[in-house]
């Protein structure tokens, strides 16, 4: 079953063509990678898909629903949720507030809740507080609630705005880019988080530099180059492909990237 | 326990103004009421970062609102100013909604504008606002029989006010929509990927602003007397951000503390008055250059430090 | 009402204060251009131009241009102190957008407030420069001074325009507002390309004050109207377009005109104020688009 149907989409900046006619599907409850080496398209390929930018051409389906050309907070509210290339995280609050801001889609709490906090308001921030601490726990970030998030490492902060994302509790997730500057051992572990995250019920679809990282944790990859699709199959029909080796693999030797 | 300090400060000052009475009192009435409007000012700017140049229209809305209602129609004080806050918050709806779809410069000369605006309407339009001469006569804070005419009558009615507004600011910084406040303050695009409707609460941030501010320009004319066009002019806008600045942008009690700080400053030294808008520029300057998150920051980091 | 027969009288008298709206816009332009940095200081060279101008006659006895010409390099040289103490430090230390607009609304607050006490509150203005009765063309009177205003006006521009494409610094400054990192690889002293953008854009806002107090009276706080003023000229011109900017003043002044005569002379800022609000909520960019 497809959750995500991605048809014909395109992107023109001038005459640069970023994203060139793509299609594909993404299957619910599973994990999809698209890889490509840099410039392919795969950023503006997110931002088209979560509403950031309007496409020049082409349409995206969300759960059976067209959501082309719809705002940011539009698409998340249908469960479609995204984290940045270039982590974007509340830096001034603490990592504690940044995920409770996540679940701003599953609370109601207004003015009048904020002021006068009657006893559903009371309850809300109570299970607000109790599903960010959740969150936190489950990206292994519960002991530096307290902590103003700029001051958390470069890894952490990655994990905390994918616990952010979360806490919005998607459908579908978009991950930009999540393994990048993360060593070995973190990257390892975020590879395990991402699968619980599936096994959740949250589909997820990841933009990845690290082949490892997406060679074991991806069920299906699909290969952007110069803003076209190459191919599209599990990650061992796609380190055996042909095309991939020569526009990808190969193309990382030759400063491709 | 380092957040109690400017608290106790304030406690300290407000409580000995309510035993000296007189000048003091006065003096500190009006940083009461400036407290007001800063806090207002503080929920926009500081919670949500966004920029407004213009915050003195709502305040000549409430204050002018307050004169007019009670000098020309005979109404109590407290119809009135509910009547002055309402209307600033609708005008800021039908303002707001336009003017924030604007970004940078463009809403910063919008909202200069629309500050300048309210002023020239003020002085023309004679009939209502008898122009520079300005209303004279309005009746003090009160319900019924009873009002408050006393300085240190006065004093109590503000420091509730002031009291309910700090504590109104506190539960917001602390709910689901404090959050959002500042989720748009940190990072737009992040907000709206999160389902947060920035323009939404921009505008909550900007109508509550507006609010607050209207309240300190009604609270004004009721504790003067008097109104005239110079009360809102653009020194009111310069005033209040150095008392923000000084005060800290951002946090729950640095409107109150700012607002003490720069009303009771130039009090100290004699014949100063007649420098007091000038001084206070060159204090904002500064303050911009050298501590432009605020005084209190300054303090914090030097003591995080030793 | 004005009737239809007062049009051009209403045109000629709109295009003498659109000058001057032109010259300030241009001074926005030149500044922006070299930093990115709106001045919200604008206002007060416009107001010190005729401000010292009128001092130095009065004062210090002074025939009208050696005082005007004196006013002039003296808020040229002010314009200088406000960039090296108010906005350089906060361009040192990457000051964001908002708070160097405070700090330059700061500034116009303290040369507005110095102004109060030295010359006090009392409107203040200045003979004009031909001091005869109106030229009658075609049923239009046209006062001497009119022909001052658009005849200054022209010649600062073309001046201005003579600047920016003959000399080398003026080159520089051009080089400057296209690519600020490029020209400072070039060698171009970026820094000091700030520095004389604002004195060059101080000088222009003092011609426009002298050129226009005889009209009407400076006071200490004329400054921030015509800053608007200026700014929407600016805008209407599509930000960044010095020349597009004097248009934009001429259009500016023109619609001013019209509202005088249909509102009365009250409502000229509110009118103009509307027409910022409204230009910028329908067409930010300007009628001749934006610069880059």
């Amino acid at each position: 079953m497809s959750i995500l149907r991605v048809e014909g989409l395109t992107r023109r900046f001038g005459g640069l063509v970023a994203v060139n006619d793509v299609t594909f599907d993404v299957a619910a409850g599973r994990i999809t990678a698209v890889i490509g080496p840099n410039g392919a398209g795969k950023t503006t390929l997110f931002n088209l898909i979560s509403g950031a930018m309007p496409p020049s051409e082409g349409r995206v389906v969300f759960d059976g629903r067209e959501i082309t050309g719809l705002a940011p907070e539009a698409v998340a509210r249908l469960g479609l949720v995204r984290t940045f290339q270039l982590v974007k995280l509340f830096s001034d609050l603490t990592v504690l507030e940044n995920v409770k801001i996540g679940t701003h889609l599953h609370a109601r709490g207004g003015l009048f809740a904020a002021l006068l906090r009657p006893g559903w308001a009371r309850e809300e921030e109570r299970a607000v507080a109790k599903a960010a601490a959740d969150l936190l726990d489950f990206v292994g970030l519960g002991d530096l609630a307290d902590l103003p998030a700029a001051g958390l490492s470069y890894g952490r902060q990655r994990l905390l705005e994918m616990a952010r994302a979360l806490a919005a509790r998607p459908r579908l997730i978009l991950l930009d880019e999540p393994a990048a500057g993360l060593n070995a051992e973190e990257s390892a572990r975020l590879s395990a988080i991402i699968r619980r995250i599936a096994a959740g019920g949250t589909t997820v679809l990841l933009i990845e530099h690290d082949m490892t990282l997406v060679m074991n944790t991806a069920d299906e990859v699909v290969v952007l180059d110069f803003g076209r699709k190459v191919t599209q199959g599990t990650p061992h029909e796609v380190r055996n492909n042909p095309d991939v080796i020569a526009a990808y693999l190969g193309g990382v030797e030759i400063g491709h990237g | 326990m380092l957040g109690a300090v400017p608290w106790v400060f304030a406690a300290g000052l407000v409580g000995y103004a309510l035993v000296a009475g007189g000048y003091m009192a006065t003096v500190v009435s009006f940083a009461l009421i400036y407290a007001v409007f800063v806090v207002g000012l503080n929920l926009f700017m500081g919670f949500t970062a966004q920029v407004s140049f213009g915050q003195n229209a709502f305040a000549a809305i409430g204050g002018y609102s307050s004169a007019v209602l009670t000098t020309m129609f005979g109404w109590e004080p407290l119809p009135a100013m509910l009547t002055g806050v309402c209307g600033a918050v609708l005008a800021a709806l039908v303002v707001g909604y336009p003017t924030l779809r604007l970004k940078g410069h463009y809403l910063a000369m919008a909202t200069l504008a629309i500050g300048l605006i309210t002023y020239e309407i003020t002085v023309e339009w004679q009939s209502v606002t008898q122009g520079y001469m300005g209303i004279s006569g309005i009746p003090p804070l009160g319900l019924g029989k009873w009002t408050v005419t006393s300085d240190r009558g006065q004093l109590v009615v503000l420091i509730a006010i002031v009291a309910l507004s700090l504590f109104a600011a506190a539960r917001i910084r602390a709910s689901r929509l404090g959050r959002a406040f500042f989720a748009v303050a940190g990072s737009e695009e992040a907000a709206r990927a999160l389902g947060i409707d920035v323009a939404r609460y921009k505008l909550a941030a900007f109508l509550l602003s507006a609010g607050f501010a209207a309240l300190a320009g009604s609270l004004f004319v009721h504790v003067v007397g008097f109104v005239s066009p110079e009360v809102y002019g653009l020194h009111m806008v310069i005033l209040s951000f150095t008392m923000l600045y000084v005060g800290g942008i951002g946090t729950v009690a640095g409107p109150l503390i700012g607002a003490l700080i720069v009303s009771l400053l130039p009090e100290a030294f004699r014949g100063f008055k007649d420098y007091q808008d000038l001084a206070y520029g060159v204090a904002l300057i500064l303050l911009l250059i050298y501590a432009p998150r605020g005084l209190s920051t300054l303090f914090r980091r030097r003591e995080a430090r030793s | 009402m004005g009737s239809l027969s007062y049009l051009p009288q209403i045109l000629v008298s709109g295009l003498g204060i659109g000058c001057v709206y032109g010259l300030i816009g241009i001074g926005f332009c030149v500044i922006y251009n070299a930093s990115g940095i709106v001045n919200f200081a604008q206002g007060a060279f416009v107001m010190l131009g005729g401000m010292v101008t009128f001092v130095l006659m009065q004062r210090a006895g002074l025939p009208l241009p050696v005082a005007a010409v004196i006013a002039i390099a003296g808020v040229a040289g002010l314009g200088v102190v406000v960039e090296r103490l108010v906005v350089r430090p906060l361009w040192n230390r990457n000051a964001t957008m908002f708070v160097m607009i405070l700090a330059t609304l700061a500034a116009q607050i303290v040369v507005e407030r110095s102004t109060l006490l030295l010359v006090g509150d009392q409107p203040k203005t200045l003979p004009m420069f031909t001091d005869r009765p109106p030229l009658m063309l075609a049923g239009v009177a046209i006062s001497y001074q009119l022909l001052w205003i658009v005849g200054c006006s022209l010649a600062v521009v073309g001046l201005l325009a003579l600047f920016f494409r003959t000399t080398r610094t003026g080159k520089a400054m051009r080089a400057v507002a296209i690519d600020r990192e490029a020209a400072a690889l070039q060698g171009i002293p970026v820094s000091r390309m700030l520095a004389l953008a604002f004195a060059l854009s101080a000088a222009l806002g003092a011609i426009g004050g002298i050129l226009i107090t005889p009209t009407q009276f400076t006071a200490f706080d004329i400054g921030v109207p015509f800053a608007i003023s200026g700014f929407i000229a600016a805008i209407v011109g599509g930000f960044g377009r010095p020349f597009g900017a004097f248009l934009g003043g001429l259009t500016l002044g023109v619609i001013q005109s019209i509202a005088i005569v249909s509102f009365g002379a009250g409502l000229k800022n509110v009118a103009a104020l509307s027409v910022l609000l409204v230009f910028l909520f329908i067409r930010p960019s300007g009628i001749l688009g934006p610069a880059k």
